[in-house]
C-alpha cells in the first residue's frame, strides 16, 4: 500500500474540513477524487504530502506516518511525491529549464544528471523549444505541462494533481488528463482531485467522491454518467 | 538521487545559485527596502553622534572636577611627594600631581596676570605653598565620597587644607547622571525601534516571496536550502542598509559641521551599527522564511 489514511479528521477553526477519512491507495493506481468546491479535495492532498497534519487519525505515505514523521524527514517524503497545482505555481523569474530542474537541484543531484534528465523530459513533453522561455511567455497548457514535468523530473512514486485542468480550456484539459494517464501507465501512482470527474474516461481509474469533508466510496462516475 | 561527494558540491552550487537568484529578485523592491533601512539608521546614527559629543563634553567637565591639597610650608619636595603617594593609594583617586612652590607661582602669574602685584607685595622671600592636584575616578564623584576623601586627606600629616568645588559639584554630578540616564533610555528605545523597523522591513521582503518558499517546500528542499538564501539576503540588506545610513549621516554631519561643531562617531561605534544592521536583518529574514515555511 502506498498511501493509507485511517480515521483522519482535520478542522480549520470550528468546522471539520475532513472527517472520518479511511482510504488506501495502492501502487500504480489512478485515483480520481471529485467533489464540489470546498469539499476538502485540496486538504486531502495536502495531508498526503504532509503540508498539514490531521487532528486525529494518521496518514501513512511510503513508510512515513504523519504522527511519527520528524520535521527533517519531510523533504525526504516530498521528494517521493510530485505535485501539480491548478495555478501551475511556476517561478516566474526562472526559465522553463530551471523550473523543471528545481526538484533535482534541491536534492543535490549532479549537474550533468540534471541536464540530461531535464532535457530528455522536456523533449518528451514537447517543450524542448520552450527550454529558455519564462513562464509568462507560455500558454496555460504549456505552463501546466512544465508544472507536470517539474513534478515528474525526480521520478516520484506518487503524483498529486490538484485540479490540474481548472485553468485550462477543454481541449488542453483533455491533453493534460491524457498526459497524466500516460504517466500512470509508466508506473507512477496518480491522485487527481477535480470538481469534474467526467474529464477522466470511465474505466481508467478509481473514482471517489468527497462530500463536505466526508469520503463517499461510491463509484460516482457511474452516477454522474447516468445523470448526464 | 546522486548524493556522492560531487553530489554535495552540486547541492552547495545550487544553494549558491539560489542566493544569487534571490539577490537579483525585484531590484526596485530591494532598493526601497534598502532605503527604508538606511533612513531608519540615519535617525539612529544622528542620536549616536549627539550622544558621542555629549559624552565628550561630560568627560571634559568631569575631568575638571578635582581637589587641591595645600601642603604645609615647612614640607620638603620629597615629603610632599610621599604625601602624594599616600593619597594616590586611596580608593577612588585617579591621579595625583605635585605642584612645587615655583610651579605654583608660575601658574599664578600665568592664570592671573593682572594680580601679580599681590606676590610682589609679599616680598621676594615669599613662596606660595606646594600643593597636590588630585583627579578622581568617576565612581568617586559623589558629594558624600568627595567629602569623606576631603576629611581623610585633610587628616594626613603635612596637609594643611583640602579644597574642592563643594558648591557646584552636587549640581554637576546630578546633571551628568540625569543626562547619562536619559541617553541610555533613549538609546534603548531607539535600538528597539530600529531593530523592529529593520526586522519588519526585511521580513516583509521575504514574505513577499512566499510562492518561492512554498514551491521549495513541495519539491522537498531541506530547510537550510530554503532559508540560507533569505538569511544571506537579510545580512546583505541589514549591512548594506546600515552602511548606507552611515554614509548618509556622514554627509549630513559634514554639511552641518560649519553650523554646529561636533565630532563624528568613532570607528568602534560604526562597526556596532553595521553589526546591528546585520543581526536585525538576519533575524527578520529568518522569521519571514520560517513563517512561510511552516
Amino acid at each position: 500500500m502506498l498511501v493509507t489514511m485511517s480515521g483522519v479528521r482535520l478542522s480549520y477553526g470550528r468546522w471539520p474540513a475532513l472527517d472520518k477519512i479511511d482510504m488506501e491507495i495502492t501502487r500504480g493506481e489512478f485515483l480520481v477524487i471529485s467533489g464540489a468546491s470546498g469539499a476538502g479535495k485540496t486538504t486531502l492532498l495536502r495531508l498526503i504530502w504532509m503540508g498539514d497534519k490531521p487532528d486525529s487519525g494518521f496518514v501513512e505515505v511510503g513508510g512515513f506516518r504523519s504522527d511519527r514523521i520528524r520535521r527533517r524527514e519531510l523533504p525526504q517524503l516530498r521528494r517521493k511525491i510530485g505535485i501539480v497545482f491548478q495555478d501551475f505555481r511556476l517561478l516566474h523569474t526562472r526559465t522553463v529549464f530551471d523550473n523543471v530542474a528545481l526538484p533535482l537541484q534541491v536534492s543535490g543531484t549532479r549537474n550533468r544528471t540534471v541536464q540530461k534528465r531535464v532535457i530528455s523530459l522536456l523533449a518528451r513533453m514537447g517543450l524542448s523549444h520552450r527550454r529558455n522561455s519564462f513562464p509568462h511567455e507560455l500558454s496555460g497548457g504549456e505552463q501546466q505541462r512544465v508544472a507536470i514535468a517539474r513534478a515528474m523530473v525526480a521520478h516520484p512514486v506518487l503524483l498529486l494533481a490538484d485540479e490540474p485542468t481548472g485553468n485550462l480550456d477543454p481541449e488542453v484539459s483533455r491533453e493534460v488528463v491524457e498526459l497524466l494517464l500516460e504517466i500512470n501507465r509508466g508506473g507512477t501512482t496518480v491522485v487527481m482531485a477535480t470538481h469534474d470527474p467526467r474529464q477522466v474516461p470511465a474505466g481508467k481509474g478509481r473514482f471517489l467522491f468527497l462530500d463536505r469533508g466526508v469520503l463517499r466510496g461510491a463509484d460516482r462516475w457511474t452516477e454522474l454518467d447516468q445523470d448526464s | 538521487m546522486d548524493r556522492t561527494g560531487s553530489g554535495l558540491m552540486s547541492f552547495i552550487r545550487s544553494a549558491v545559485r539560489e542566493i544569487t537568484l534571490n539577490l537579483h529578485f525585484r531590484p526596485g523592491a530591494r532598493l526601497i527596502t534598502l532605503l527604508m533601512v538606511a533612513l531608519a539608521f540615519v535617525v539612529f546614527n544622528t542620536f549616536l553622534i549627539i550622544s558621542w559629543n555629549l559624552q565628550s563634553i561630560m568627560d571634559r567637565e568631569e575631568n575638571l572636577v578635582g581637589m587641591e591639597v595645600f601642603l604645609q610650608r615647612d614640607i620638603s619636595p620629597g615629603e610632599g611627594r610621599v604625601v602624594g603617594d599616600l593619597i594616590s593609594s586611596l580608593p577612588g583617586i585617579k591621579s595625583v600631581y605635585y605642584v612645587s612652590p615655583q610651579e605654583a607661582e608660575a601658574l599664578f602669574r600665568a592664570e592671573l596676570p593682572g594680580r601679580t602685584d599681590l606676590l610682589d607685595v609679599m616680598g621676594s622671600d615669599f613662596r606660595l605653598p606646594a600643593s597636590l592636584q588630585i583627579a578622581f575616578e568617576t565612581e568617586a564623584m559623589s558629594q558624600e565620597r568627595m567629602s569623606e576623601l576631603s576629611r581623610t586627606i585633610g587628616a594626613i600629616e603635612g596637609v594643611k587644607d583640602a579644597v574642592y568645588g563643594e558648591n557646584y559639584l552636587p549640581g554637576l554630578i546630578k546633571t551628568v547622571i540625569t543626562i547619562r540616564r536619559l541617553v541610555i533610555l533613549l538609546g534603548i528605545v531607539l535600538v528597539s525601534s530600529i531593530s523592529l523597523v529593520v526586522f519588519y522591513t526585511v521580513r516583509l521582503s521575504v514574505v513577499r516571496r512566499s510562492l518561492t518558499v512554498n514551491i521549495m517546500r513541495t519539491v522537498g528542499a531541506p530547510w537550510w536550502f530554503i532559508r540560507v538564501p533569505f538569511v544571506v539576503e537579510g545580512v546583505f540588506m541589514g549591512m548594506t542598509g546600515s552602511a548606507c545610513g552611515l554614509a548618509l549621516t556622514a554627509v549630513l554631519s559634514e554639511v552641518l559641521s560649519g553650523a554646529v561643531t561636533h565630532r563624528f562617531m568613532p570607528l568602534s561605534w560604526m562597526t556596532l551599527v553595521i553589526l546591528l544592521g546585520a543581526v536585525t536583518g538576519t533575524v527578520g529574514a529568518l522569521a519571514g522564511s520560517y513563517e512561510k515555511e511552516r
